[in-house]
């Protein structure tokens, strides 16, 4: 059972060569059933250049994202398509500055998610010195914001995100900007969601189109986040003008 | 002598390397000539040898450049060097 893989391959060693899309040819009923496990066997029989990002192979940890037929997911947690006739594209993250075949740079990207603070900022002392509470009620509104693994797939398929990277966040650090809104523990809620919404390009580029939650492989939802997050902006400034 | 409008990439290549040169002048003197020497030669080098077309090419390096120019800024360091090993294989 013959497959093919059609992967994207540039070397900065070797400039003068234009970006091109190499053919491998792997026998499935010898290998894995991920994109991940045909990529380990490609390089370790055919060709040990091919460079890619990877760690747990179980989709937690979110370094083997790649663009594989069109949709960018995580290597390890996309099946093999076993359909013989149809090659299989595997294309670096879409708009982003390539290192090596399919390693993108991500410092822009990991610099957004370090701007909007994910860390937990409180102005009291915890009670008895020990740890903030938090009811299950509260804890349940974080479910579907935590599980973020900072893949970066949703950011780099927002097309908001690919016109304007260096001041639309992109919906991964908006997923995480809103976690800690929503986190009770927190009481920089107002600051946090002020330094979001002061200038319109870092929320308010999002135009809703949903590519972030259609590409998510956690199946999360950032489109849903950040469109809970304008909402509770423009409730807030609301109250500020009926006060005054 | 000078073509007469820079292309937005040729301006961000001038400005990768006024920004090495500024950052060299905050170093002592003697790091400050041979990270100024470095950085010219290696400027020098890739303004021959690479195609003017080749953006992919560019860019990267201009990436790369600028990477290092952070680690640059950082006061510990007190200059850049670097080796080639061995040819290219394939």
């Amino acid at each position: 059972m013959s497959k093919e893989f059609k992967i994207y391959r540039w070397n900065p060693d070797d400039p003068t060569r234009k970006p091109f899309l190499q053919s491998f040819f792997l026998d499935l009923t010898d290998c894995g059933p991920m994109v991940l496990d045909a990529l380990q066997k490609i390089k370790a029989e055919v060709d040990p250049g091919l460079t890619y990002r990877r760690s747990c192979r179980e989709g937690i940890c979110g370094s083997c994202a790649m663009n594989i037929d069109g949709t960018n997911t995580v290597a390890c947690l996309e099946p093999i398509d076993p359909d013989p006739a149809k090659p299989l594209f595997i294309t670096p993250l879409p708009h982003m500055f390539v290192i090596k075949d399919l390693v993108v740079d991500l410092t822009n990207f990991y610099q957004q998610y370090k701007s909007i603070e994910p860390w937990l900022k409180t102005k009291r002392r915890p009670e008895e010195g020990r740890e903030y509470r938090q009811s299950p009620e509260d804890r349940k509104k974080l479910d579907g914001l935590y599980e973020c693994i900072l893949c970066a797939c949703c950011t780099t398929s927002c097309p908001s995100y690919w016109w304007n990277p260096e001041e639309f966040l992109g919906p991964a650090s908006l997923l995480h900007a809103y976690r800690w809104i929503c986190d009770s523990r927190d009481e920089y809620t107002e600051e946090r969601l002020q330094a979001v919404t002061e200038r319109m390009q870092k929320l308010y580029r999002c135009r809703a189109i949903k590519n972030c939650t259609a590409t998510c492989p956690k199946s999360l939802n950032p489109a849903d986040a950040i469109h809970k997050m304008k909402a509770k902006h423009l409730t807030s400034v609301h109250v500020e003008k009926s006060e005054s | 002598m000078a073509p007469p409008r820079l292309s937005g990439m040729q301006k961000q290549v001038l400005s990768l390397y006024r920004g090495f040169l500024r950052a060299a002048r905050l170093k002592s003197a003697d790091d400050r000539k041979q990270i100024e020497a470095v950085v010219s030669a290696e400027f020098r080098r890739n303004s021959n040898q690479v195609d003017r077309k080749n953006f992919v090419y560019i860019e990267y390096l201009l990436n790369r450049g600028k990477k290092q120019l952070d680690q640059l800024k950082s006061p510990g360091v007190v200059g850049l060097s670097s080796f080639s090993v061995g040819g290219g294989q394939r």
